[in-house]
């Protein structure tokens, strides 16, 4: 596990700190080089169809994508625990009546929520990704209910109870402690998941908007450019994939930990 | 005459551990050799690792049929298990296949050593031969439809089909129920003497095995501690690891001491009804406890017995005000008990429980000495950090465990260990009654045994009130005044151990009383 | 068995309702209609075209009104493809993408299904967590990556397959695009059937097997695979009503005319009847391939039939 989030650090400090140290800026445009290949003087790794620098564009989009990426899963947690947690703490009928509206939310195109989102809060890139957020929380909604109802039967909570402990304690200090573990490691696997759908949005023409860029747009312009400049697709491309495989892995090892 | 099976200097490694060592026996032809010893002792290893069925590493020698398996590879040794030998293991839940059918298995056991495919009627007569009623309907049923005793007859039906010279049975009763597990050791020993079936029986029970076993083998940590006639070595054991073994698994005409006075009432409960939702999707409710009436007084022990599903734990939990509760009338020293929701904690502070499974009992998250406090936190607020801690201290020292485990969390503690905090953890506000839901069945033998002679001493030091949950009518007996029987919910028969052991009225009574004998 | 399907198809109607009234909802909260094209329309134009297709209708009538032509089978007008109705574009786009999406469904599950296999064979050693490295990296890459790059080397520089179009339903012309699509999901049941064997493998009866004499590969195949795919049929279902109507980007990057690309227009368009339809048919595959998988779950396991 070491392996993999040491590699999303690094990615995570380049983005974070790499474009201000390059002379480009994501969105300058060198008129005297347009579709440079790699290791041509000044750029880097070369630069796109209208000559913007592709290594400033990468780290831009990395930082863009990472961002909206943890924001939408922090809400995604938020939720998703809130929900879950209640739902499998009441139980009954209450937690028959959560669970079906997960059960039709995920009956729900997926594709169809998170366009009308796009329409409805397409002016902030912020709000799109609350949007998704809120459409990716039911999957944490369901694994923290399922613990919970797994723990609630265990016999300490009911030895709580004897002790006299009330049952908003009993949630906080016995409960929520114990689903904090699997909860982190799904918070993992959210921000994957959600890279995913913003880069694909964003593919789509659907997500961010230029001049901002992320990774999907980068990988949308790389395919439209593949037969000429191919480094434009696969550079943009390898970075997706490479923090989507260690947030992957990450988070399976630390599911695994936990369950 | 030649053994069947015979065993010399057998040493069991797993992953360079080892687990058993210098172990001999020899098995004849219609002869049945137990090996007996707590959990742990090596027992099971012993007799699946040359089979290479455990994950042990065997070596010594194993002569079958005057063949020696430890060595072989995988492929002889699968050939032979399929021809000479048949396993029938402990769960018998579990232990089939749950998407083939009944028929399906057996004549698969059949045709592994290379018979013919077995007809139906042939099916049907292995499985009437195990007893099992209606055998030409179970062929085509799937394990879960059968009950534990059931599928522990198919499996020995299966074990047999092949006409082994040799049975293996790796603790075949210890899952089931008390009231069926003398009928399947009968049935072992009947195809024994009818097949002439070389037996090899694994138990830590070993008072069962008198009546089953020629020779017993008693192990202890991997090591032989005795081994003999199975009779003299039960009458007389030369070993105080055999000794405490026996003592271990209380027996129905054991001496017992005289049980602490009775004072005056402390709980009283009348018609209690409980019920719940019917599993799945079909409405209505089914009735767990059906109108029991029970009453305790001070310093007196009541056993609640039962089989699995009579609604023992549930009634227990419904008047302690920790389970669910339709309607009923409970009373605390002739107060009425407030419900579940509106316990204040000084009503709280009167009944304690402790569970059945140990390690659930206790949160993996905290540690021993904040798990043991939790009570006096919410039931004791009056008491300081100090006296919180000094109070703590002296539970672990009551209970017998090092105050060092204070620190520790209940991942690193044993199975005795974690009960021993469970019941540090209810004494520590001082209840004066405890709720013992199968405190001890989840417990190794040897130490199940020295958790209830902890809880018979705190019965008499403590003047403690003990509401006992058990399937076990012996531990019933050593330590409670009387005894309460429930059977579908209801209580069927009621009074003084000794008259309800003695002269059991009803039938559900006799069955437990005949299992226990 | 009946019974359980009764149940399942009461319990999946209100669900199907609740979609469909959450859509519609959804849709006309958003803001801009069907006629807000570049080109804007005079005032009196666009209140007849919203007279004509019912739009002017207060919320809940309109509901009614669609509720009751579907009972029908009528999923009404396009109100952006005109002259088409939205049956007409799905019967169009439904086979094209039934095709891609089933090629790759069976392509998934025959990889992933055989990745699980060898890798439990082998528990433990190289071979496994090799496989499973592989199905994890497999789960990660998104389609809009291996997409475009499965044509830069196999169509782009190795030209051994056509990088785009439908070509009549060709092979040749599906064989990139099913790839794509199935490879996540290929890794994504890799891993449940190998976590499921791994289960089954450790369990009683499948001891009770080997005591009874029989080898590794009839162990495997008889008595363990089984009860282990409990956990694939759960999570086919979903997938599956996902992969036969969500491959939106495959058929953009591959000019495909599936299913997928007349919703996104049709979103982007506010072509209500149009969204909804696909919505309905989504939510109704979802439904039947979950009908699908407990059925199923009867033949693995069949202390599930209850």
């Amino acid at each position: 596990m070491k392996l993999p989030l040491a590699i999303i650090g690094a990615i995570l400090l380049a983005a974070l700190i790499g474009p201000a140290l390059l002379p480009w800026s994501h969105d300058a445009i060198d008129w005297g080089a347009i579709r440079a290949a790699p290791l041509s003087p000044g750029h880097l790794l070369g630069t796109d169809s209208v000559g913007r620098d592709l290594l400033a564009r990468t780290l831009v989009g990395t930082r863009v994508t990472l961002a909206v990426a943890v924001a939408a899963a922090l809400v995604a947690l938020l939720i998703g625990v809130a929900w879950g947690a209640t739902a499998g703490w009441v139980g009954g009928r209450v937690d028959e009546a959560m669970m079906r509206v997960v059960d039709a939310l995920y009956a729900l195109p997926f594709m169809f929520v998170v366009i009308l989102l796009m329409v409805l809060f397409g002016r902030s890139i912020l709000l799109v990704f609350i949007g998704i957020g809120v459409v990716e929380w039911l999957t944490m909604a369901r694994v923290v209910r399922g613990q919970l109802m797994a723990l609630k039967e265990r016999p300490f909570v009911l030895a709580a109870e004897a002790a006299g402990a009330r049952p908003f304690a009993i949630v906080a200090r016995h409960l929520l402690p114990n689903v904090a573990g699997v909860a982190i490691a799904y918070l993992l696997l959210t921000v994957p998941q959600v890279v995913m759908i913003e880069s694909f949005l964003s593919f789509l023409g659907l997500g961010v908007q230029e001049p901002l860029t992320s990774l999907g747009i980068l990988v949308k312009e790389g395919a439209d450019d593949m037969d000429v400049a191919a480094h434009a697709l696969l550079l943009p491309g390898g970075v997706l994939v490479t923090i989507l495989i260690c947030l992957t892995i990450a988070g399976e090892r630390l599911r695994d930990r936990f369950s | 005459m030649t053994a069947v099976y015979e065993v010399e200097k057998l040493v069991i490694t797993i992953r360079g551990v080892t687990v058993a060592r210098d172990v001999g026996f020899r098995i004849q032809q219609g002869e049945c050799v137990a090996l007996a010893g707590a959990s742990g002792s090596g027992k099971s290893q012993c007799c699946l690792a040359p089979f290479g069925l455990s994950p042990g590493v065997a070596s010594g020698s194993a002569w079958l049929l005057g063949k020696d398996l430890v060595g072989l590879e995988e492929r002889r040794l699968r050939a032979i298990r399929g021809r000479d030998v048949g396993f029938v293991f402990q769960q018998p839940l579990t232990a089939l296949t749950p998407h083939l059918t009944i028929g399906r298995q057996l004549s698969e056991a059949w045709q592994q050593a290379g018979a013919p495919r077995p007809t139906r009627a042939e099916l049907a007569e292995a499985l009437a031969r195990v007893g099992l009623d209606r055998p030409g309907e179970r062929l085509e049923q799937f394990p879960h439809r059968l009950s534990g005793g059931q599928r522990q007859r198919v499996m020995i039906a299966a074990a047999i089909a092949h006409r082994p010279k040799l049975l293996i049975a790796d603790e075949p009763t210890t899952a089931l129920d008390a009231a069926i597990r003398a009928d399947i050791l009968g049935l072992l020993s009947r195809l024994r003497a009818e097949e002439g079936l070389a037996m090899l029986l694994v138990s830590h029970d070993l008072a069962a095995l008198a009546d089953h076993a020629d020779q017993v083998v008693v192990l202890n940590d991997g090591r032989v501690e005795e081994s003999g006639d199975a009779r003299t070595v039960m009458a007389t054991p030369s070993r105080p690891y055999s000794r405490a073994l026996i003592a271990a698994s209380p027996r129905l005409d054991s001496p017992r001491a005289p049980l602490p006075p009775v004072g005056a009432p402390l709980i009283e409960a009348r018609g209690i009804h409980v019920s719940f939702p019917r599993p799945g999707w079909r409405r209505g409710r089914v009735e767990a406890v059906a109108g029991a009436d029970i009453h305790v007084a001070e310093g007196e022990a009541l056993a609640l017995v039962g089989g699995s599903g009579s609604g023992k734990s549930t009634l227990a939990r419904a008047i302690a005000r920790l389970g669910p509760i339709d309607r009923g009338d409970v009373r605390w020293r002739g107060r009425p008990l407030p419900a579940r929701q509106a316990m204040p904690p000084a009503a709280r502070r009167g009944i304690q429980p402790v569970f059945q499974d140990p390690v659930a009992s206790l949160d993996p998250r905290w540690r021993v000495r904040d798990i043991i406090a939790e009570p006096l936190r919410h039931l004791r607020p009056e008491l300081d950090g100090a006296r919180r801690a000094a109070r703590v201290a002296a539970a672990l020292e009551e209970v017998g465990l090092d105050p060092a485990l204070a620190d520790r969390r209940p991942a690193t503690l044993s199975g005795g260990q974690a009960q021993r905090v469970a019941i540090a953890r209810a004494l520590v506000s001082d209840p004066e009654m405890l709720l013992l839901d199968e405190a001890t069945s989840a417990l190794d033998v040897l130490v199940a045994g020295r958790v209830l002679d902890l809880l018979e001493s705190l019965q008499r030091s403590r003047r403690l009130a003990l509401l006992f949950i058990t399937h076990d009518l012996a531990v019933a007996r050593r330590l409670c005044h009387r005894i309460a029987v429930l059977d579908q919910g209801k209580i069927v028969e009621e009074g003084p151990a000794e008259r309800l052991i003695t002269a059991p009225a009803h039938a559900a009574t006799r069955k437990l009383v005949a299992a226990s004998h | 068995m009946g019974p359980l399907l009764l149940r399942r198809l009461l319990t999946a109607l209100p669900t199907l309702a609740a979609v469909i009234i959450l859509s519609f909802l959804l849709m006309r909260v958003a803001p801009g209609g069907p006629f807000d094209g570049e080109r804007a329309l005079d005032p009196a134009t666009r209140a007849a075209l919203m007279h004509a297709y019912g739009l002017d209708l207060p919320l809940p009538e309109q509901i009614g009104r669609y509720l009751w032509r579907l009972l029908h089978g009528d999923f009404g007008p396009s109100l952006v493809y005109r002259d088409f109705t939205v049956t007409d574009l799905v019967a169009q786009g439904l086979p094209v993408s039934l095709r891609l999406g089933g090629f790759a469904l069976l392509l998934a599950l025959i990889l992933g299904i055989a990745m699980g296999l060898f890798a439990a064979a082998r528990a433990g050693g190289r071979t496994d967590h090799a496989l499973m490295l592989g199905a994890t990296l497999l789960t990660a890459l998104p389609t809009f990556v291996t997409g475009p790059v499965l044509v830069l080397l196999l169509g782009l520089w190795a030209g051994w397959l056509p990088v785009s179009g439908w070509g009549d339903g060709d092979p040749a012309h599906l064989a990139l695009p099913v790839l794509a699509l199935a490879l996540p999901v290929a890794g994504a049941i890799a891993k449940l059937s190998r976590a499921g064997l791994a289960t089954a493998l450790g369990q009683d009866h499948v001891r009770t097997a080997r005591a009874r004499g029989l080898g590794p590969v009839t162990v495997l195949l008889r008595h363990a695979l089984r009860p282990a795919l409990v956990p694939v049929a759960s999570y086919v279902g979903p997938a599956a009503a996902g992969l036969l109507t969500g491959a939106v980007v495959i058929e953009t990057l591959f000019a495909l005319p599936g299913l997928g690309r007349y919703f996104v227009q049709g979103a982007l368009n506010r072509d209500y009847p149009l969204v909804l339809g696909v919505v309905i048919l989504y939510a109704g595959l979802i439904i039947l391939f979950n009908l699908i998988a407990d059925l199923l779950y009867g033949w693995l396991d069949p202390r599930m039939r209850g």
